[in-house]
């Protein structure tokens, strides 16, 4: 197995605002060793629905911070790392996706993110607040 | 996202292009539900959206509720294939009506 290469590294504020710009980021490094324009917008999607989460339940409310996305290559698996700052811990549970019987706004972002990744894991991290979700994904056509 | 409504003679039609995510979705959801509260059915003109996330499909999906119970018509015409791509994840391309031509719509008014 080779030794993971780093391809970025990127802090930005965990707000709506600034996730054009996390896809655009995306595109930028992930285009060159996506083999189809399909593959390449799933997993724009999925990092960016994974940015929204954090948004909407990690940081909420009065919390703000930053999110830092690091994306590495290791053979032809890609891996994704984004690290929170907020108060609220994000449980295993909440990853989980929802049955998609029930028809009514909300919820879908999970689903979306683990039908695309494969492998999606909160990382256990030591501080008091903060998360890490990690998520892989074969690049292949 | 950009967007423009349009009032035919009975029904609003919603054009939509660009990228909606959790920025946008929001003003989206506003023009939608407005739409429907003045009691018109609306047709969502989807062909010029590039991107679209979990944020307005649930838009759409509420949408969708209100004109059922309001007993509206409401559909979504010419999606662009990434918007497609995410409503057959989400398998809603099975619960909304999507239509090719505004004749369909047109026709079940």
């Amino acid at each position: 197995m080779a030794a993971a290469e780093k391809l970025l590294e990127f802090q930005f504020p965990a707000r709506s605002a600034y996730l054009c710009t996390l896809r655009e980021k995306l595109r930028e490094v992930l285009g060159p060793c996506s083999p189809s324009e399909e593959l390449l917008n799933c997993v724009v999607l999925a990092v960016s629905e994974a940015c929204v989460n954090i948004i909407e339940h990690a940081y909420c409310e009065d919390d703000t911070g930053d999110i830092i996305l690091e994306i590495e290559r290791q053979d032809d698996n890609i891996i994704f790392r984004l690290t929170d700052f907020a108060h609220r811990k994000t449980s295993k549970e909440e990853m989980k996706s929802r049955p998609l019987e029930e028809i009514r706004p909300g919820g879908l972002g999970c689903h979306i993110i683990n039908e695309i990744m494969d492998e999606v894991q909160l990382i256990e991290c030591n501080s008091d607040c903060g998360n890490v979700l990690q998520m892989k994904k074969k690049l292949e056509p | 996202m950009k967007s423009k409504l349009s009032a035919e003679s009975n029904y609003d039609v919603l054009e939509l292009s660009g990228e909606i995510d959790l920025h946008y979705s929001p003003q989206l959801r506003e023009m939608i539900l407005g739409s429907l509260k003045n009691g018109n059915s609306l047709l969502i003109n989807m062909a010029e959206v590039s991107y679209i996330d979990s944020s307005g499909i649930a838009s759409l999906v509420e949408g969708f509720q209100t004109a059922k119970t309001a007993n509206l018509s409401y559909g979504l015409l010419t999606i662009s294939s990434p918007a497609l791509e995410v409503l057959t994840l989400t398998r809603l391309d099975r619960v909304f009506t999507l239509y090719d031509t505004i004749e369909q719509f047109q026709s079940q008014l």
